[in-house]
């Protein structure tokens, strides 16, 4: 440091203000400037940092959401490095000896010995671990808001669109490191799911038994399973998640963020606070508050007591079985598959293909795709950096309420077995009411909130048209083609709501 | 909030690094009660990041720990963010946008991109592209190194004439350990904890079961053994009902009916659980006539061609 | 710039929250301190009291010499097991016949009970009341015995379960000793019968002692019913409260 002070008295030139402000007494430099000139005279990165550093965000809370999901990941990656430190990735049996004494004895893989040695000796190592899968939750939560918003919102039209592909990717990716990750305790539950997943691949015709073979190590379950699943775990999905993300935000960076109509908001500037230091704060004071909530949660809430499930047992099972949240609409789709099994020249469709691999494909499908559909079905290929409102496109937010009201009908069907117990209704019944109200509530949901979001969308036009309108008299398109005058109030209220007669 | 213009304030590292003015306060809000909650937050970062060192020093509490840390992430965090709301200058700042795209591809694509000494040897780049097919050919072939090929390992399990059912440790299994409307669950014997060999022995009493004339003798005295991996989804079938004799899998409640050979009768399993040919020996234990008629667990696609 | 009121209310509702979840452990910890009594074996009991309350309180549905009828199955070798159990569980008597057996206080005294349980053993033979100490079973085994057989149905937090068609596994938090063996020999209701010896009888025992007050070193152990309630606070509580955390540093923004 003080060598760098030496530097810059040597050579500086004090005493003139460059943004042609009064010149006025020179003064010592503060510490942290004088780190800053230590680091500029050595890189010449203040010539760069310029166009940085000054690049305008604008600064809407709903913009806040995605850098929610950022956040987990930072969270998830350092607690997981930490836990690392103690897993083992083997499914070979030992022998558990330690303070909890219901397992002492008891044979269990060295997978499940070692996260049980983590929860119960490593001081710290249960709260390690009840962060990691906490974040895990909410980080997948904070992605599907993340995406709400910008589905909602039209952010992914062009140039766009290329963005929503990487994020979509990304929640693919998210939703992988969850599912190896809460397999990777080998307890009972996870080991259950795990079950599943290779029943699921085994269901695809033709190379279903090959492909099963190939992920799993063989007919499950493998002992190669556990050593695989850690690699997916902490290196591949983990790799590409940060390739992804670093992508996502070049993107981001490149094309500049979308903002909200209104004020002086146009498609061709951006209004908001500078990266630095308004945005970096913010980011950095919400990056400290999500680690804050979520080990608050953590500490107190008790997450997946292996403990209490025991080893994996191939022969022995738990009630209710459940996986964690984000993969329970692939459960429920599951539970409420139609037992229709036909053989058609000689092969069989299983019953978990439709449910569990064709109807994941075509709406995980139709998710990456949507930029594209929306712009085939609207002849929209224009660039858009102003926001549109949810009800400005009608069949966009009839059909993301729609694909969320089916997320929701299979999320709760994959918890029938619980919510029967809760509300005193057979569970047989709750999978019948389920059946019929994923198709019900889909279109219901569509038709209803197409059709208020185009009312709203009308009266919409017919504001716009009165506020811009000289005298609060405007012209607008009726339903039928015509002209029809619109009438303001002095507030630029209209007059007259609906369509006339 | 004073209407300051745009970018008055470029902030620390917005200028020249040697030149540094006399402190032009103008821009930076003055606000002495907001500078005091902020600093207030960070003490209190600091004093609850020194508690959770001594917390963990004494050996630990996780859900003190999770208060401390949260504390302390939450101290630093709300200082951060009182800074930011009330401490830096918040106008909001205009910038252009400029439009995306190069000018050079717009004019001529092709020349900006890839210049013709590549984009008119269409067979070479055609005939390279193969080349790349190629490779990538023979690299999937490792591919197949990660599993075995599936042959008839999901048609068979380890079930064959003359095994004897025994339990999890490997001890045959006696009648007299199973109550009428008990079950128990049995594996062959020297494969104790299989899982594909994992079996349901139920005994409904004498006289009761209702099975296919072909299988009446597969089931001594009123007891019937069934492979305990679901024909839906291979999860283990545990659950019973002994009033209604069904088995029913708790992960997607496939509900197979145990006196009539197991058929399911209700969830989204369609193939019954196969069912285990077994006899009752002298010495009370039992033995398998073979193995399942039918692959266990659930279906493939060729799964009826009988492997 | 910061309104008093305006700053300290995200704050308030969080320290709300954290003190709600504090409380709730802190009772829960209370909880788990307080030991568990079992109360003794006593054959003494008069069959002339028991078959008076049995026809009074019983014979309706299961016969005047518990032959069974229309509204009841017949008590001719089900032993005093079976009576003791659904007596002092008080899912018998039911309300009215084709009324649910779920688990209630009793409704008849301690001396009644064994009165009507060596009534109905005197019916025929059956499975008599065991001796189940839980205090004698290795826990260790006990969990094993208890994963492979129990969980299942009634969950491996003893926190039960559907078993499908309306009928519920029901949660172990208030099944003492005896009332567990009772029933694991008996098979009650939809529930099959396993012929345990007295150890494994013993050791089951403790382990279901050991589920009244699972050991929660990670906090409030609402994930007894698993990752359906999890899922629901990661939702509720997590994103919720980011969401407010959001909202609150994107406030100065127009």
């Amino acid at each position: 440091m003080c060598t760098a002070v030496a530097d810059e008295r040597a050579s500086g030139a004090p005493g003139r203000a460059i943004d042609g402000g009064p010149v006025q007494e020179p003064r010592r430099p503060t510490e942290l400037e004088r780190i800053a000139i230590w680091f500029d005279r050595r890189t010449g990165f203040g010539r760069y940092a310029g166009t940085v550093l000054r690049k305008v965000f604008p600064d809407h809370w709903t913009f806040l959401l995605g850098e929610v999901a950022l956040f987990c990941f930072v969270i998830l990656l350092a607690t997981g490095v930490f836990m690392t430190f103690f897993y083992t990735p083997d499914s070979r049996p030992t022998t558990y000896h330690g303070p909890y004494a219901p397992l002492d004895g008891t044979q269990v893989s060295a997978a499940f010995g070692s996260v049980m040695r983590l929860s119960f000796e490593v001081r710290a190592g249960l709260l390690m671990r009840q962060i990691h899968h906490w974040t895990a939750l909410v980080f997948l939560g904070s992605i599907a808001v993340h995406l709400a918003r910008v589905f909602f919102t039209g952010a992914f039209r062009r140039p766009r669109d290329i963005n929503w592909v990487v994020g979509v990717g990304l929640l693919l990716l998210a939703l992988a490191e969850g599912f190896t990750g809460y397999s990777l305790p080998d307890d009972l539950l996870s080991g259950t799911g795990l079950r599943i997943a290779y029943s699921a691949a085994i269901s695809i015709p033709f190379i279903g038994p090959w492909l099963a073979s190939l992920i799993f190590g063989g007919e499950f379950p493998t002992l190669d399973l556990i050593s695989r699943l850690f690699v997916f775990h902490v290196m591949l999905f983990p790799g590409l998640l940060i390739a992804g993300i670093g992508t996502h935000l070049l993107f981001v960076f490149v094309q500049s963020h979308t903002q909200y109509k209104g004020g002086t908001r146009r498609e061709d500037n951006v209004v908001g606070q500078p990266f630095w230091p308004g945005q970096v704060f913010r980011s950095v004071g919400l990056l400290f508050m999500t680690a804050a909530v979520i080990s608050l949660i953590a500490g107190l809430i008790q997450i997946n007591p292996i403990w209490l499930y025991g080893p994996f047992i191939p022969y022995a099972v738990s009630s209710p079985a459940q996986p964690d949240w984000y993969v329970g609409w692939l459960e429920g789709a599951l539970r409420l598959g139609l037992p229709i099994e036909p053989t058609i020249l000689g092969v069989t469709i299983p019953a978990p293909f439709i449910p569990g691999v064709v109807i994941p494909t075509i709406l995980i499908t139709g998710l990456l795709l949507w930029p594209f559909i929306e712009a085939r079905l609207t002849h929209d290929r224009a660039e858009h950096h102003l926001l549109d409102w949810p009800w400005e496109s009608p069949v966009r937010v009839a059909t993301g309420a729609a694909a969320i009201s089916l997320f929701l009908v299979f999320t709760l069907a994959g918890g029938n077995d619980v919510i029967g117990v809760f509300l005193n209704v057979p569970v047989e019944s709750l999978t019948m009411v389920f059946r019929v109200l994923l198709v019900v509530l889909a279109v219901g949901t569509w038709v209803a909130i197409y059709w208020l979001a185009s009312a709203r969308r009308r009266r919409g036009e017919v504001e716009r048209a009165v506020e811009t309108a000289p005298g609060g008299i405007a012209l607008r398109r009726t339903p039928d083609g015509g002209f029809q005058e619109v009438e303001g109030s002095p507030g630029g209220q209209p007059t007259q709501g609906g369509p006339p007669a | 909030m004073s209407e300051e213009p745009p970018r008055r304030n470029p902030g620390l590292l917005g200028r020249p690094a040697a030149l540094v003015p006399a402190r032009s306060d103008a821009g930076i809000p003055e606000n002495p009660a907001a500078e005091r909650l902020a600093g207030l937050a960070f003490v209190a970062a600091l004093l609850a990041g020194i508690g959770l060192l001594v917390v963990y020093v004494l050996g630990g509490q996780t859900q003190i720990e999770a208060v401390l840390l949260t504390a302390c992430l939450g101290g630093i965090g709300f200082g951060i963010i009182v800074w930011a709301q009330a401490l830096l200058p918040n106008a909001p700042v205009t910038e252009v946008r400029h439009p995306l795209g190069s000018e050079e591809s717009a004019a001529d694509p092709g020349d900006a991109l890839a210049a013709p000494a590549i984009t008119r040897r269409t067979m070479l780049v055609r005939l390279m592209l193969g080349a790349f097919a190629g490779l990538a050919a023979a690299l999937a072939v490792p591919v197949f190194s990660l599993g075995p090929a599936p042959g008839r390992e999901l048609f068979v399990t380890p079930w064959r004439k003359g095994l004897r059912l025994v339990d999890e440790t490997n001890i045959p299994v006696l009648g007299a350990q199973i109550p009428v409307g008990g079950l128990l669950t049995v594996f062959p014997e020297g494969y104790p904890g299989s899982a594909d060999g994992q079996t349901l022995l139920i005994n409904v009493g004498p006289g009761r079961l209702q099975l296919a004339p072909d299988r009446a003798s597969w089931a001594p005295n009123g007891f019937v053994a069934y492979s305990k991996v679901c024909t839906h989804a291979g999860c283990p079938v545990g659950l019973y009902r002994a009033t209604l004799e069904s088995l029913i899998c708790p992960c997607h409640q496939s509900t197979f009916d145990v006196l009539r050979g197991a058929v399911p009768t209700g969830g989204p399993a369609v193939r019954p659980l196969p069912q285990l040919p077994i006899t009752l020996q002298p010495d009370g234990t039992f033995a398998a006539l073979g193995d399942f008629p039918e692959p266990v667990g659930p279906s493939f696609w060729n799964v009826h061609s009988g492997g | 710039m910061l309104a008093a009121g305006e700053r300290l209310r995200p704050y308030a509702a969080l320290l709300a929250v954290i003190a709600a979840m504090l409380g709730w452990w802190l009772v829960e910890q209370a909880d788990a301190s307080r030991a568990a009594s079992s109360v003794g074996v006593t054959q003494v009991a008069s069959l002339d009291t028991g078959r008076s309350l049995y026809l009074q309180g019983c014979a309706a549905c299961h016969g005047p010499s518990g032959e069974g009828s229309a509204y009841g199955p017949s008590l001719v070798g089900v032993g005093a097991a079976a009576a003791d159990f659904q007596l002092r569980t008080g899912r018998m008597p039911l309300s009215a016949p084709g009324a649910p057996a779920v688990r209630q206080s009793p409704a008849y005294s301690e001396e009644q009970i064994e009165a009507i349980d060596a009534f109905v053993a005197s019916l025929g033979p059956g499975p008599a009341i065991p001796n189940v100490v839980a205090s004698n079973g290795d826990l260790a085994r006990g969990r094993q015995l208890y994963l492979a057989n129990c969980a299942a149905c009634h969950g491996a937090t003893g926190a039960g379960g559907t078993v499908g068609g309306g009928f519920v596994a029901p949660p172990l938090d208030r099944a003492d000793s005896r009332t567990v063996g009772e029933a694991t020999i008996v098979g009650p209701g939809p529930m099959p019968a396993f012929a345990f010896d007295q150890q494994q009888l013993d050791d089951l025992a403790a382990y279901v002692e050991l589920l009244h007050h699972p050991p929660h070193p990670g906090g409030l152990p609402v994930a007894e019913v698993g990752p359906v309630a999890e899922g629901f606070l990661a939702g509720a509580v997590g994103i919720v409260t980011l969401l407010a955390v959001a909202r609150w540093i994107g406030r100065g923004a127009r």
